[in-house]
């Protein structure tokens, strides 16, 4: 558990180690600015960050950070749900400015006599929390402490109030704190900037021209999501370093949740954690998902009934299934024996990862160019398809692979190029033949284009001729001739060339992308449980609930409770009788009619057990039980007490739903 | 053909919609209950039948689920959210008892209708982290919450929500709060939905915050706890005055109270079909007790008509021109009863 813990954090690490550097020329970019600006009228900045707001975060963290580093120790983060007035805005920002003035000066440690000083002048404040901050946050005040606290910093630096969802704020602070900020301008050096996840359009709405023609605002723009994403899934799922692996239909739910729900990485990353959790937990043999070194050691302290764990995973037993009987023996019955036996399969599997993500990444580079993309544009496209099934018995293959086919040389030859160079850097010996025979095609090319200019010498010939003879039926008759001879014409050298390098390429794919299903052991690496997944991370509360009162033998196993279409099954639980009987009104449900026919299901439950002596206290009974059904159905929000008319409750859903 | 399929059913449900929503007629009947001439029957007596029936509740299957996997997800960083038919108190507090034996956690009963944001947050600083101060706002106590926890790495506290969506807890600033508790690394919320409505509360933010890992328990059990509160139509209001009650006060009065009690109501009634009534006015009130010969004073009648408003016989309502009306706020078929009662003690 411990190593799983290791493999989460080193992910996480991975991760955030990988966003902070595609944000950081993006800072740079600001904080540059920054520097620029300093002594202006306020100076804006607004970075258009798009509509994950999850994770922004993380980028506004780091954006402070390098802005504290270099610029200017004066940074405040303002959030929206923090400021619903002016007042908050202001407390808020001083809190945050003291804090960020006392942490800095701690640091460095000047000239010891000032900054105790100061210390002691900030820390009441922080002592005492906010309290002080009241007696502070007078604005006035502001520029007051800022000059004599920053006097002897080299030259006063900016105070930077970053904004983190402009959409967010209320207009009206957000204009009485421009407004006032303006006027202090001179004494107090501000730059803002607002995080927008819309466009930016965002602040001539929210700002009235008067208000934002105090700004100097310049646009600066982030990096879109899904680049975000595919960079992720090239680093996360695209290595050999991490011995976890998603399955096809795992991966594509949560790229579907990304796609279709919110755009947020961080999510992507939670459902992925999700994931290696659930994998680790449900899975017994999880243990050997680890790194190849490591894989030796925990094989042989397998236990037996690890062993017979193993033994009992289908691949593997497809796998005994080919062997021949003497083996089969030996592996069902022999630990030791099937020890070992597992740990050459977990080599392979090690070595088929390798081998897999270096063609995949050829065949992306071939497929990627093709005029509407077969299969698909993004890696991660590609990664799908090749994990679900094999993908040459795909239509979509087939007509990428006749694409290729017509394929002009200069692409070509860029495209073999890229493929040597990713197989190059992949240091096995697997690959050297391959590099070898690309490389051969390579020279083949080159070799070509010398021919070709011969070639072309050649073919001007039959032109000539065309060009003696003036007379129309001759023409016509070389013309057809032309026309023949091109069409039995031999392929020219390069076209089989082309079709040798595609064949070849074709046959590298047959053999190395085979789906992961199909390897034997593959359970261990591969997290497969789709359903699950989606189940705990995009549920549908309102589906279940329709389910649970609409099929109740769905969930009570009940077979007498089966009935067809729009039945009502009289033994169901009260609530779905109600239910049932409710969906078939209108908008507004008279109660006594509802009662009735309420009662007039129950009681055919009822006949047989008991005879309708005891009319008045049954009738009671099945009085209590509907009001109690239809409490509950209030509960759940299907109907609400209408005042339109007596006795009388509104439907809140529609259809039969 | 698949998606053609979804689109058309996709077509059906909104016009089934505007089906619904479209003709401002509604065709039901008009029977109310009072007709069915059956008594209503009272919060405590349908307590009664319903115990008295227990015997036939339901199978309890869907309870397979304990999720003993919750601390392990919990230690991550998920929160984790039930949702489902039937309620889920029963599960939640069977999982308290064998798994949160022996750690600290706070239960908040959500379908309590007096609960509060406030009060949860008060009942983690006061009993948890044992502070006995005031805070001005919810933010404030929130920023403190967050700050013990963040000092205090081996505090762990697991909170409890039943009924995430219940009407004091669905707001959206108190939605904002529960999320940015939860969102602690140390503080664990495990929560129960039941509204079909409920994920509507949270906006993306909000969903960051929480985190959630949802689990599908349908249990069928009976909402025993949570529809208590729930007030239904069909039982009688204890606020609201009945007939028994109306009598009651009645008959502690003199005769000249209850003939003003009287004309009052008889007015009403007849009156009942014009909509537009806003009352018997006082002027015109007086002028009718005086030649029934029942007051003999303007301030006698007004003295008479105090006492009726302590006990909330009557509700005075002033109209457009400043004249003040009088009406009884009893529904007419109750007053129609306590005529006919009248008439038979006569």
């Amino acid at each position: 558990q411990q190593i799983q813990e290791n493999l989460n954090k080193q992910l996480l690490d991975n991760l955030v180690s990988f966003l902070s550097q595609s944000h950081s020329d993006f800072q740079e970019k600001t904080t540059e600015w920054t520097c620029r600006m300093k002594f202006r009228e306020i100076p804006t900045a607004a970075l258009v960050l798009g509509v994950n707001v999850t994770d922004h975060d993380l980028t506004f963290r780091g954006l402070s950070d390098v802005l504290q580093d270099n610029i200017t120790p004066y940074v405040a983060l303002l959030e929206a749900k923090d400021c619903p007035g002016i007042k908050n805005l202001m407390q808020k920002l001083m809190g945050q400015l003291m804090k960020c003035d006392i942490d800095v000066e701690s640091l460095e440690d000047e000239d010891c006599v000032q900054v105790s000083q100061n210390r002691i002048r900030c820390s009441m404040p922080s002592l005492i929390s906010w309290y002080d901050n009241v007696t502070k946050k007078t604005d006035s005040e502001t520029p007051s402490k800022k000059r004599n606290s920053s006097s002897r910093h080299w030259q006063s630096p900016p105070v930077v109030v970053i904004f983190k969802d402009m959409e967010s704020f209320t207009t009206k602070v957000l204009q009485d704190f421009i407004v006032i900020s303006s006027q202090h301008i001179h004494e107090f050096p501000l730059v803002l900037i607002f995080g927008i996840a819309t466009s930016p359009m965002i602040i001539h709405r929210l700002l009235p021209h008067s208000v934002s023609s105090l700004l100097c605002i310049e646009l600066f723009q982030s990096l879109s999501c899904k680049e975000h994403l595919s960079t992720i899934i090239d680093k996360l799922l695209l290595t050999s370093r991490f011995p976890f692996k998603l399955g096809g239909k795992v991966l594509q739910v949560l790229i579907n949740i990304f796609l279709y729900h919110d755009f947020s990485v961080q999510n992507f990353i939670k459902g992925f954690q999700l994931c290696i959790v659930e994998h680790f937990y449900s899975q017994p043999l999880s243990v050997l998902c680890c790194h190849l070194a490591d894989i030796k050691k925990r094989v042989y302290s397998l236990s037996h009934d690890q062993c017979e764990n193993i033994r009992r995973l289908p691949s593997f037993r497809r796998y005994v299934e080919k062997q021949e009987s003497g083996k089969q023996i030996e592996l069902l019955t022999n630990d030791s024996f099937l020890k070992e036996e597992t740990e050459k399969l977990l080599e392979d599997l090690h070595v088929y990862h390798e081998n897999y993500v270096r063609i995949l990444r050829c065949l992306h580079v071939f497929t990627s160019s093709l005029p509407k993309y077969p299969l698909g544009k993004q890696i991660r496209e590609l990664h799908c398809a090749c994990l679900e099934n094999r993908v040459w018995e795909t239509e979509e293959y087939e007509s990428s692979l006749q694409l290729a086919r017509m394929l002009n040389k200069t692409d070509l030859v860029t495209m073999l190029q890229q493929c040597v160079e990713i197989l190059m850097s992949s240091s096995g010996k697997e690959f050297d033949r391959a590099v070898e025979k690309l490389k051969e095609f390579l020279t083949q090319f080159q070799n070509l284009e010398a021919e070709a200019s011969q070639e072309r010498d050649v073919s001007v010939s039959p032109q000539k001729e065309l060009q003696k003879k003036t007379d129309l039926y001759h023409l016509q008759k070389t013309l057809l001739e032309l026309k023949e001879s091109r069409r039995s014409k031999k392929l020219t050298k390069f076209e089989m060339l082309r079709f040798e390098v595609v064949d070849y390429i074709d046959s590298l794919v047959r053999r190395y992308l085979v789906p992961a299903d199909e390897r034997t052991l593959h359970e261990i690496v591969y997290f497969n449980a789709a359903a699950v997944l989606r189940g705990h991370l995009n549920a549908a509360p309102r589906t279940a609930l329709h389910t649970a009162l609409n099929n109740p033998h769905w969930y009570l196993k009940n077979q007498a409770l089966r009935c067809d279409g729009g039945g009502i099954s009289n033994k169901a639980p009260d609530i779905c009788i109600v239910y049932k009987l409710h969906l078939e009104c209108g908008r507004l449900i008279n109660l006594v009619d509802w009662l009735e026919a309420f009662s007039t299901v129950v009681m055919a439950a009822e006949e047989p057990n008991a005879d309708a002596a005891s009319s008045d206290q049954v009738d009671d009974v099945i009085h209590a039980r509907f009001i109690r059904a239809v409490s509950e159905l209030e509960l759940l929000g299907f109907i609400k007490p209408s005042k339109q008319k007596t006795d009388h409750v509104a439907r809140l859903t529609w259809g039969g739903c | 053909l698949a998606k053609k399929n979804k689109e058309q059913k996709m077509g059906n449900l909104v016009e089934e919609y505007f089906e619904a929503h479209s003709s401002s007629k509604v065709l039901t009947s008009d029977r109310t209950l009072q007709k069915l001439r059956k008594r209503r029957l009272d919060q405590v007596l349908l307590q009664w039948i319903i115990l008295l029936n227990e015997c036939m509740d339901l199978n309890q299957t869907g309870t397979s689920l304990i999720p003993c996997i919750c601390s392990l997800f919990c230690s991550l960083g998920f929160n984790i959210v039930l949702y489902g038919l039937g309620s889920k108190r029963d599960l939640l507090e069977k999982f308290r008892t064998s798994l949160l034996q022996d750690s600290v956690h706070l239960v908040v009963n959500g379908y309590f209708p007096s609960i509060t944001v406030r009060s949860i947050l008060s009942s983690i600083t006061e009993e948890v982290l044992d502070h006995t101060g005031t805070f001005r706002s919810p933010l404030d106590q929130l920023e403190f919450i967050a700050k013990r926890f963040k000092e205090d790495s081996s505090l762990e506290l697991y909170v409890l929500i039943h009924n995430l969506d219940s009407q004091m807890l669905r707001g959206e600033r108190s939605q904002q709060i529960l999320a940015q508790l939860s969102s602690l690394p140390s503080l664990y919320l495990i929560a129960s939905i039941d509204h079909i409505n409920a994920p509507l509360m949270w906006d993306q933010a909000k969903l960051s915050l929480y985190n959630w890992l949802w689990y599908e328990t349908t249990t069928f059990n009976p909402y025993v706890e949570e529809t208590s509160y729930e007030n239904s139509l069909l039982v009688q209001q204890s606020g609201s005055l009945a007939l028994s009650s109306l009598m009651h006060v009645l008959h502690s009065l003199t005769l000249n109270a209850r003939g003003i009690f009287r004309l009052l109501a008889q007015h009403q009634l007849e009156k009942k079909d014009s909509p537009s009534y806003p009352g018997l006015s006082f002027q015109d009130f007086y002028q009718q007790c005086r030649e029934a010969f029942l007051v003999n004073s303007d301030l006698t009648l007004r003295a008479q008509l105090t006492e009726f408003r302590d006990h909330k016989l009557i509700r005075t309502k002033r109209g457009a021109d400043g004249v003040e009306y009088l009406l009884i706020p009893v529904d007419d078929s109750t007053l129609t009863d306590f005529l006919e009662k009248e008439d038979e003690d006569v």
